[in-house]
């Protein structure tokens, strides 16, 4: 499983665009939004391919200004306990 | 309560946004540091891509890179990565690494039309060294005739390396960078308008700007990070406004306020446009002009840097090629001072209705534009790349945006900056700064000065006339001269000339398959290029080797090796520094040289060269020293080759040319443990402003600003016209081609279209065209086109809508693929100062395949 962190800009008033348009991708969660248009969003995957086609989709959604990288890491077990 | 891994990775990935775009989540918090997870090693890197200079931290595994990430502490990023970044630790493993010499042969020797098999690198310096002797020889070749085609992704002391063993050791100044392809119209720019290249901003104006313009430059693709830091201030300063000027629509344009789609070529009536307006509105900064710039017109039929015999060049008085007389005709950089009223004339005919006419921008936006310029209140930051730079008149149009930050005084200080974006990571670091390039030396040096001349022969501790004054060829020259068989021996690296230099058709690949020339190609991939060689030499890259970096902003970046290169691949600088120990003195200098410096008799140019007392001076364990605080007994490949700490010595050597002479380098040591500093570094402190008191300490007390690149400290205005483009649409070829890039790839795709995720993500170039113009010779979106030129065609599939939208009669293709080679149909037209190809300007057709 990938799972990665991203900043995306969007413009104040097409925030909401934006979230709509997020919810439409698989394994994206929007975690906080500033009052500037920042949000935090994570992308949780099953493999690296899917993450970057989802890292692009955002990139193209309307309202999405630009959308950095911030932390990525793969992990074979998600599901065990630590 | 109990967490899994999951959880627990994406808390770690929140609180690592979070704090990165300094927001805070209640209740969220990084768990731990990267350090400690899984035996992973981490240490602060540079990204090998585009001359932001963006830090990454990479993490090591058994001997492998298995992970990057944003560094949270490097100023340029601030933790973030693009997405060609995010996969930064895969460009290294790619299935086809070049991990053995490979020649063509046939039973069992060099054929130049043989098949490429595995040899020894000592079988592969023999014949290197036959080649180059037999060069050297050959009267229409000499010294000359030995040439070298680098790179702004070199790192600094293989730059260094190289130009050594060119200039000193062969005595040819036919040592160019692919840096000729990218910004060398912003270096002759700034040389002709400061004196002194390099912007004097820095990326910290993206914080303090009022105004953002782009002229030519989609930051949003192709600088991403920065683009990013733009967005931020745009979007958190309701003030800000961003004006957007390109020949079509693109990515950057979302954000714009105001967007300025203009006809090819007329981005220097707009210019001029400005001026007139700033000064028709009295908004010329009177106090600052008059102390701080001269007014000068230039020369202005300069020709279009074509081949002598073609109609353009035998027109132009002052191309500076050989006229009937065999003198050169005229100078294209000449100029001679005016007047401000003489300048204030000159632009008063680009009305707003002229420059309206000339490039189609509605008015209203044009006006916009002038406008923010004019303000006195209003701190403007110009970015520009490639729109500017590849253009027949490069040189002047880095000129006029001078020209309207000058007359405005709206430069060198803190939201007031012309800014010159790079596309390769050391660009700067390595192409200008250690001037790889065919009329340079070192720290702004020129090889026609003979003053520069004996500086440099000093520094390298070289008999007097051991430099040659002869201007070698540059990099299209290279391509003509490789066609006409003045060259013999030609080694490239770093680099993918074979797709991304211009008219391969016409000039390149014929050059390179010429029976007098033998073509050396390292790299490590088996690149358009090295398939196209004679030799391919395979290369250590990025991690593989110790580097540094200087990206746009003048920030130098160093790094440690992390990893050993795969199988025989060797560092550039092993393969410069080892081939060197193949030349005796006596075979390359002329004994009159020699005669002057015999104490050097019988020695190798290694000697002379690298083991000179200075580049071998500090042991090889200085390495474990100087990096102890990252990991204990580090060592890297070349210090254990040649029993010295190879980069140290290089670097020192090298900074000896620009400390006290306004470019002044750190100490190495200090590079190692910093994020990187913005030269000059006097007195352990960076530069972030030039030119301006209190920023740059060498602007004295009292002095204010001061352009210290020219002797009486003033800064030029040039007097330039708005002139056509070399080759125009016309009714055979009917649209404006324009070549360029794509946020997935970088450059030629040679690293990129090796990691899966990016080739998926965008696999084959795509022709953009308006849907009219499709209608209307019958074509669909998705339909397979033939786009040809002059000079060859390709077939590719068309794209109507999506990232770029084209403006009628213009199309855009990108350069990253290999086999959709779009520059078999672009022209070699340079600009004839800077000798930059035009890859924005030609004429093409369309039909349906």
């Amino acid at each position: 499983m990938n799972i990665s962190s991203a900043i995306i800009h969007a413009l104040p008033g097409d925030v909401a665009i934006v979230q709509a348009g997020l919810a439409t991708l698989a394994g994206v969660e929007v975690h906080a939004i500033s009052p500037e248009g920042k949000m935090i969003v994570t992308i949780e995957t099953e493999d690296e391919g899917s993450n970057a086609a989802t890292y692009q989709s955002i990139g193209q959604l309307d309202g999405v200004m630009s959308a950095a990288m911030v932390y990525h890491q793969s992990e074979s077990e998600p599901y065990k306990e630590i | 309560m109990k967490l899994t891994r999951r959880e627990f990775i994406k808390t770690n990935a929140i609180a690592a946004a979070a704090a990165t775009a300094g927001m805070s989540i209640p209740g969220v918090a990084l768990a731990v540091p990267p350090q400690s997870q899984d035996g992973v090693r981490w240490d602060k890197g540079v990204c090998r891509y585009c001359g932001t200079g963006c830090g990454v931290l990479v993490g090591v595994k058994d001997g492998r890179v298995v992970a990057t990430q944003g560094d949270p502490d490097a100023p340029v990023n601030k933790g973030l990565n693009c997405v060609k970044g995010y996969f930064l630790s895969k460009i290294q493993y790619g299935k086809d690494r070049l991990t053995k010499p490979l020649l063509r042969m046939k039973d069992g020797k060099f054929d130049k039309n043989g098949e490429f098999a595995q040899i020894s690198w000592d079988a592969a310096f023999d014949i290197m060294a036959e080649k180059v002797k037999a060069t050297l020889k050959e009267p229409t070749q000499g010294a000359n005739g030995v040439a070298m085609f680098g790179s702004g992704q070199w790192t600094v002391w293989e730059g260094y390396a190289a130009v050594k063993l060119m200039k000193a050791g062969f005595r040819s100044n036919s040592i160019d960078p692919n840096a000729r392809h990218c910004m060398a119209s912003a270096v002759a720019g700034f040389m002709r308008t400061f004196g002194i290249d390099e912007p004097m901003g820095c990326y910290d104006d993206a914080e303090h700007a009022d105004v953002f313009a782009l002229w030519g430059s989609n930051m949003a693709e192709m600088h991403p990070i920065l683009w990013s830091r733009i967005t931020n201030r745009r979007l958190t300063a309701n003030h800000v406004k961003i004006h957007v000027l390109s020949t079509f629509t693109h990515r950057s344009c979302e954000l714009a306020d105001n967007e300025l789609i203009f006809k090819p070529q007329s981005d220097l009536a707009i210019l001029n446009y400005i001026c007139n307006y700033i000064i028709q509105n009295k908004a010329v900064n009177q106090e600052f002009v008059k102390k701080n710039v001269g007014f000068f017109q230039g020369v202005t039929d300069i020709g279009y840097g074509l081949r002598p015999n073609h109609p353009l060049e035998q027109v132009a008085n002052n191309n500076g090629y050989p006229g009937a007389d065999g003198k050169p005709k005229g100078d294209p950089n000449k100029h001679t001072p005016i007047s401000f009223e003489d300048f204030a004339k000159f632009v008063s005919e680009y009305t707003l209705d002229k420059a309206h006419e000339i490039s189609g921008v509605p008015k209203d936006r044009l006006e916009a534009l002038a406008k923010a310029y004019a303000d006195p209140k209003v701190k403007v930051t110009s970015y520009w790349t490639m729109g500017f730079n590849q253009h027949t008149r490069g040189t002047w149009v880095n000129n006029m945006i001078y020209n309207v930050h000058l007359l405005t005084g709206k430069i060198s200080e803190p939201g007031n900056s012309p800014f010159s974006l790079t596309g390769q990571p050391s660009a700067c670091g390595t192409a200008r700064e250690v001037g790889t390039f065919a009329h340079r030396l070192p720290a702004d040096m020129v090889i026609f000065n003979p003053k520069h001349r004996e500086m440099t022969e000093k520094l390298w501790k070289l008999p007097e006339g051991a430099l040659s004054a002869q201007m070698g060829y540059h990099a299209v020259a290279q391509s003509r001269m490789l066609k006409d068989g003045k060259i013999g021996f030609y080694w490239t690296s770093t680099t993918n000339n074979m797709q991304a230099g211009p008219n391969i058709n016409g000039e390149i690949y014929p050059g390179w398959r010429n029976p007098k020339a033998f073509v050396v190609v390292s790299d490590v991939y088996p690149t358009v290029s090295a398939m196209s060689a004679d030799l391919i030499l395979p290369c250590a890259m990025w991690m593989e080797k110790e580097g540094m970096f200087g990206n746009a902003e003048r920030r130098g970046q160093m790094w440690r090796q992390q990893v050993k290169a795969p199988g025989e691949s060797r560092s550039d600088l092993w393969q410069y520094m080892e081939f060197s120990k193949r030349f005796k003195v006596e075979e390359v200098w002329p004994a009159d040289l020699l005669a002057k410096a015999p104490e050097l008799a019988g020695k190798t140019l290694y000697d002379v060269l690298y083991a000179n007392g200075q580049v071998n001076k500090f042991p090889k364990e200085e390495a474990a020293k100087v990096n102890a605080h990252a990991w204990a007994g580090y060592t890297n490949d070349e210090s254990e080759a040649f029993g010295f700490y190879v980069q140290k010595g290089l670097f020192e050597e090298y900074a000896g040319f620009g400390r006290g002479h306004a470019h002044d380098l750190a100490p190495f040591d200090t590079y190692h443990k910093v994020r990187g500093m913005r030269w000059p570094v006097v007195d352990g402190k960076e530069t972030l402003w030039r030119f301006r008191e209190g920023y740059d300490s060498y602007v004295k007390k009292g002095e204010g600003v001061k352009f210290y690149g020219y002797p009486d400290g003033k800064a030029k205005i040039f007097a330039l016209p708005y002139q056509p483009a070399a080759e125009m649409p016309d009714k055979d070829f009917d649209l404006w081609l324009c070549t360029g890039r794509v946020l997935e790839h970088w450059h030629s795709g040679s690293m990129t279209r090796r990691v899966p995720e990016l080739y998926k993500s965008f696999p084959d170039a795509v022709v953009w065209m308006h849907p009219k113009d499709a209608e209307k010779r019958g074509i669909k979106r998705n339909d397979v086109v033939k786009v040809s030129t002059r000079r060859g065609e390709i077939e590719l599939r068309v794209d109507t809508k999506g990232r770029n939208k084209m403006p009628e009669g213009l199309i855009f293709v990108p350069f990253f693929d290999e086999h959709r080679l779009v520059n078999k149909l672009t022209l070699d037209a340079t600009c004839p100062i800077s000798k930059e190809t035009d890859f924005k300007k030609c004429a093409a057709k369309v039909v349906k395949a």
